[in-house]
């Protein structure tokens, strides 16, 4: 057997029986998971679910609605039962300004949820504004404020229409709304989605969070490991029997491994929770490709750093002040994935693409908005990826070759670029 | 066997600039115990890590078994570095088979060896629980049998004996005489000079980097003659100190142990006590290595 191989092996089987793989492989999927489900039936429970009624005082200058009012809030509220609204009309010779006052006070103690206040000159045009009295604290009483606004515009427009002696059934003719159904062009079953919308703009997220804690969170594992190995002693054993080279080929080998399995799942996860929402397939195959290529490349990147940096600390500790750089460098396309997503073929966004470290993670966005990205951007992407990590792995190998063997106070950086070309 | 074990060749190795191995010229006789002697930072573990390939020496020539130095001898060497460490979370099974397919072990041979050591070193009822369950001392013993579970032909031992305890002491010391009687080479460094008079055929004592004397223990014995005597004398022998040519007495037992002074003859001591005492038994004691590492390196070492 190839020594590479057995130690491969070795960390493969090893990291896949660490409690920190198994929680991010299970437990994470499954909370992102149920937290979603646990979401979305939330959502739809609130959307659909009864409300407690809300109460809302109005006050009429205009002394135009009162009767209207009522009738519109009555229909509203036998169609609508789960969104009873209760008006409670106040009467004219009470609704002075010391009134309003007291009835916002109301509101501010949560004995009533809203003041709809209509002026006199409501119906001139050019006549002040109605005003809706109410606390801006949560999405419930958003709702409430639209149903009263839809109601008290109806009702303008039926004053409006028996004013110019228009039939009100004509006017409700010519404003009946149009919808449009929008369509996918790249779900199969041809199906209006109009559902899976807030769904799809999230994959090319998902799509850099994979690869993002596919890269990163499994490479956690290789500063431990290495620093554990370094300051167990074991490597000298380990390198009486194979070169440093070896040794860490094997390691980023066997966690490499370990990696794609942790991705694997949960692209088969997702690819299985997008089915169950009726998304429809989420990538397509040439994605998958592309997305392995980059996450090998982009995982051997971060693996030699961290091999290396692990080699040259003694301490968990210790090795926090190198990876910070390293690991804000890996984060910032995170930071702007919305502006990537939105642009992804503006220049900042293809340069960034083109850019070591950056490339994996922004291709994936790119690439989950655009799966028809022209190959003269995708390749040189790679072969930039490809030169760089070979660059870093072999600089990774040297400073790891001398690191793993030293003790004592970590390096200064102008050492370690000294043990780079020592002999 | 006629190559030596291990033949070092002007070898020179330094950190920066500090010279850890100073042109250092010995021969290792195959099928003996050889010590490696040497105060704290006298290049003892850099030399033996040169012999292993872990790290090169700058200048000179290292040969091991015949060949240059280089992994292709991992699987006929054995290694124990003086700060032990295993993989604390695997199992104790897996530790032993997984380092003995890294030194090149056949695999169809694994499972048959780890059962085989891990019963000599009586951890078999252990095999399937995790390493760090393992008590010290049972840590100890399972890195004894990592060391030589894939039967090298050399053993390399750094410091094998600091924290022993004493059955492992003992269980240590059979190993390697065992496989010496195999017809193996066993190197070891150490700075505890009884263990190294027990166990050893050959010693190299070295010093800053620089080879003080080798050879084998009685070579290097008879290069330094004894200061002491050891005398059953009749009557009272509290003159003895007066003496001119002695430095110092001391009581072992019924015995004196007498130190001369340097260049005094042990015969004038002789003569100088058959006039006064009945002399019943006079042995000229036979210098201890601790001895000839005090003279040679200096008490500031101790």
């Amino acid at each position: 057997m190839n020594k590479v191989f057995i130690i491969a092996r070795k960390e493969f089987l090893e990291t896949l029986k660490t409690k920190a793989f198994l929680f991010s492989v299970v437990v994470v999927p499954l909370i992102l998971g149920v937290l979603m489900k646990v979401g979305g039936g939330l959502k739809k429970r609130i959307d659909a679910g009864p409300q407690p009624p809300r109460t809302v005082a109005m006050i009429d200058l205009s002394g135009e609605f009162q009767a209207e009012l009522k009738v519109l809030f009555q229909q509203h509220n036998t169609s609508s039962s789960n969104r009873r609204i209760l008006l409670e009309p106040v009467s004219p010779e009470h609704s002075g300004e010391a009134e309003v006052e007291k009835l916002k006070g109301r509101i501010r103690e949560h004995q009533l949820d809203g003041l709809l206040w209509i002026p006199p000159d409501v119906l001139e045009s050019g006549g002040e504004r109605p005003r809706y009295y109410l606390l801006q604290d949560s999405i419930a009483e958003q709702e409430t404020y639209q149903a009263v606004r839809r109601l008290l515009n109806d009702a303008v427009v039926s004053r409006r229409c028996e004013r110019r002696n228009l039939s009100k059934a004509l006017v409700d003719e010519i404003r009946r709304f149009l919808p449009v159904d929008q369509l996918d062009v790249r779900s199969d079953t041809g199906s209006q989605s109009q559902g899976g919308f807030p769904f799809r703009m999230m994959v090319p997220f998902f799509f850099m969070f994979l690869m993002f804690m596919g890269i990163f969170g499994v490479n956690q594992q290789m500063l431990t490991s290495v620093i554990e190995e370094k300051s167990s002693r074991v490597v000298e054993v380990l390198l009486s029997a194979v070169t440093p080279f070896e040794f860490m080929s094997g390691k980023i080998l066997g966690l490499g491994g370990a990696g794609l399995v942790a991705v694997a799942l949960w692209a088969v996860v997702a690819v299985f929770a997008a089915l169950g929402w009726g998304l429809g397939s989420v990538f397509e195959v040439t994605q998958a490709v592309y997305f392995i290529i980059y996450y090998v490349l982009g995982f051997l990147l971060l693996s030699s750093i961290f091999a290396a940096i692990g080699s040259a600390c003694n301490s968990l500790k210790e090795s926090q002040s190198m990876v910070l750089p390293v690991s804000l460098t890996f984060v910032l396309p995170l930071m702007g994935w919305i502006y990537i997503a939105q642009y992804p073929d503006s220049w900042p966004t293809v340069l960034l693409s083109m850019l070591p470290p950056f490339s994996p993670l922004i291709m994936m966005i790119r690439l989950a908005v655009r799966p028809d990205l022209p190959l003269y951007q995708i390749i040189p992407s790679i072969v930039l990826l490809a030169v760089a990590t070979l660059g870093v792995l072999w600089a990774s190998s040297r400073i790891f070759r001398i690191g793993i063997l030293m003790y004592g106070k970590p390096p200064k950086l102008r050492e370690l670029l000294r043990w780079i070309h020592a002999r | 066997m006629n190559h030596a074990a291990v033949d070092l060749d002007q070898v020179f190795k330094s950190f920066g600039s500090i010279v850890a191995v100073d042109c250092l010229s010995a021969s290792v006789p195959a099928g003996a115990i050889y010590g490696f002697l040497g105060p704290n930072g006298a290049g003892k573990t850099t030399t033996l890590r040169m012999m292993l390939n872990i790290i090169s020496p700058d200048r000179g020539r290292i040969e091991i078994l015949g060949h240059p130095s280089t992994k292709d001898n991992a699987a006929r060497t054995g290694y124990m570095p003086e700060e032990r460490g295993l993989y604390r979370k695997m199992k104790v099974r897996d530790v032993l088979t997984y380092f003995a397919a890294l030194k090149g072990m056949e695999r169809r041979r694994l499972a048959g060896a780890a059962a085989e050591w891990l019963d000599r070193v009586e951890l078999g009822q252990w095999a399937e629980r995790r390493v760090e369950d393992l008590s010290r001392g049972m840590q100890q013993k399972l890195q004894f049998a990592v060391t030589v579970i894939h039967e090298p032909d050399l053993l390399i031992l750094d410091e094998p004996f600091s924290g022993l305890d004493p059955v492992n002491l003992e269980l240590l010391r059979d190993i390697m005489l065992s496989l010496r009687q195999e017809g193996k080479t066993v190197i070891f460094s150490t700075h505890m000079m009884e263990q190294a008079e027990r166990l050893c055929d050959f010693i190299l004592l070295i010093n800053q980097g620089r080879k003080v004397i080798d050879g084998t223990l009685d070579q290097v014995r008879s290069q330094y003659q004894s200061h002491a005597v050891l005398a059953q004398l009749e009557g009272d022998g509290a003159f003895v100190e007066t003496l001119p040519m002695v430095s110092g007495v001391s009581r072992q037992g019924r015995a004196l142990e007498i130190s001369l002074r340097e260049g005094a003859d042990s015969q004038e001591l002789l003569q100088a006590l058959v006039g006064r005492v009945r002399v019943r038994s006079f042995a000229e004691k036979a210098p201890s290595l601790h001895e000839i590492f005090v003279h040679l390196v200096g008490r500031r070492h101790e």
